[in-house]
């Protein structure tokens, strides 16, 4: 008996010591982190599912535009910051500053709206800069350009490539193929070794005879969550080719680039009836398109209807989504992001980041295991 | 004009203007070199001539305003001119009371 029992309890502790071989064995599922900038100057990871920030790690630098892009493995943010001047590489696991861009040199000063992108393989950072002379008596604004980085380089980074670039670009994003896009008065796409540019989906410069000009608005580089690189325009819809004014719908369309084919596709996806500042379709639910600033409002974009709208406890500039679609994140303004159920738009909650304002900060959301 | 000389590039500059032929091409800016660029008509009413559709309390689109120097009439610039404004104010809702109105700095 003793024996038996002796070899119960063997076998129990040889269970005990391969436990931790076999959960090792197990992987652990991904799960939803989101990061964020806000001020004074930091960025935070946090973990959506539990809904707790998991860290903060400070900035150099003052806050601003606090706009952020990922590397392709999720572990580092790339911030803009320091009044539009900087960018930084955060390693959001240890804090620690991995790379950094300082833009303004001497008396040249420059300042990125927003626009920059990592490349398909996390190698090099693409940055649109718009360079400014600041002279004794006066400023003299310099041609726009696109600047590459090395991201290998580390800290204090020069540019080892530099091309001109159209103005205006306020968006930029590359695809999976590497393809990378400008957004500014139309979707340009660039040879991000030779610079060549052209024009990849008309916006400003597009004619159609029954609409007005489209107007947009976007320094959120936001849709990875859904495989696309999309912003949003308004426009008029008139009734014909004449143009009368009391024929004229207002109308919410997008401008979209398929970030995993490269095709371009834009339409008209519903009424104009408050103003949103960022949208995007939600993930597995390409019909369904989100947009948010004192309300959240989700269209149908076939029928081009408003299917909800809710008003939100107060303005949030930025949406973005979980992987499997189900909840709507609203980040940006003050210091808390809302959630919402993106089937029925009922409120599920808030997560408070420690300091202050997000101001123009973009809320990036992606799946990771930590 | 006929009797005046300029005196540096910038006056250079303002009698070239004066001649149609000799006008430099007006190239767009993007707010980088102060805020002259953006003429939208600011926190007082909406795209709609309303108030409706602005942002809801407008402290929450202080800072989104005041960073990329949007509405230059009604907050500093803290992208180029004032960047400290904003200092010890992390949050507008809160720490509204701490931001000051500001003046040109006085010459030496």
């Amino acid at each position: 008996m003793r024996t038996y029992r002796n070899l119960i309890l063997r076998a129990g502790f040889a269970g005990l010591a391969l436990l931790p071989v076999l959960l090792g064995g197990c992987a652990k599922a991904p799960r939803d982190y989101m990061a964020i900038t806000n001020r004074p100057n930091q960025v935070s990871l946090i973990d959506l599912e539990d809904r707790k920030i998991v860290r903060t790690c400070p900035l150099p630098g003052r806050f601003g535009a606090g706009t952020l892009q990922m590397s392709p493995d999720k572990r580092t943010a790339y911030v803009l910051t320091n009044h539009f001047e900087n960018i930084y590489g955060v390693d959001l696991d240890t804090c620690k500053i991995t790379f950094s861009a300082i833009q303004s040199q001497g008396n040249t000063r420059i300042k990125t709206i927003a626009a920059f992108a990592v490349s398909a393989d996390g190698a090099e950072l693409y940055v649109h800069q718009n360079p400014s002379l600041l002279l004794r008596d006066r400023y003299e604004v310099q041609e726009p350009r696109m600047a590459v980085y090395r991201i290998a380089d580390g800290l204090e980074a020069k540019p080892v490539r530099s091309f001109p670039a159209p103005r205006q670009v306020n968006l930029m994003q590359t695809d999976a193929k590497g393809t990378l896009y400008l957004a500014g008065r139309d979707i340009y796409t660039m040879d991000v070794n030779t610079g060549a540019y052209s024009v990849k989906l008309e916006s400003q410069s597009r004619v159609e005879p029954r609409y007005s000009q489209r107007d947009v608005l976007s320094v959120w580089p936001l849709g990875q969550q859904s495989g696309e690189f999309i912003r949003m325009y308004t426009a008029q819809r008139f009734a014909d080719e004449t143009k009368q004014p009391e024929t004229a719908e207002l109308v919410w369309g997008y401008e979209r680039i398929d970030l995993a084919t490269g095709e371009a596709s834009t339409r008209d996806f519903g009424p104009l009836n408050v103003v949103l500042f960022s949208g995007m379709t939600r993930p597995h639910h390409p019909n369904e398109m989100f947009g948010a600033l004192s309300q959240l409002q989700k269209f149908d974009v076939e029928k081009q209807q408003l299917v909800k709208s809710v008003d939100l406890e107060h303005s949030y500039y930025c949406v973005n989504f979980s992987s499997d679609g189900s909840k709507v994140y609203l980040a940006g303004t003050y210091n808390d992001i809302a959630i919402y159920d993106a089937e029925t738009l009922e409120k599920l909650g808030n997560i408070q980041l420690p300091g202050g304002d997000m101001s123009l900060a973009t809320a990036q959301v992606f799946p990771r295991v930590l | 004009m006929k009797h005046l000389k300029p005196l540096n590039a910038k006056a250079d500059l303002m009698e070239a203007a004066s001649n149609p032929e000799a006008r430099a091409e007006v190239v767009a800016m993007q707010s980088v070199v102060g805020c002259a660029s953006t003429t939208d008509p600011g926190w007082e009413v909406d795209a709609f001539g309303g108030v409706a559709g602005l942002c809801q309390p407008m402290e929450s689109d202080l800072y989104g305003c005041a960073d990329p120097c949007w509405w230059p009439a009604q907050v500093p610039d803290l992208m180029n001119t004032h960047p400290d404004w904003d200092q010890n104010a992390p949050s507008a809702g809160q720490d509204w009371r701490k931001l000051d109105a500001v003046f040109p700095k006085a010459r030496d």
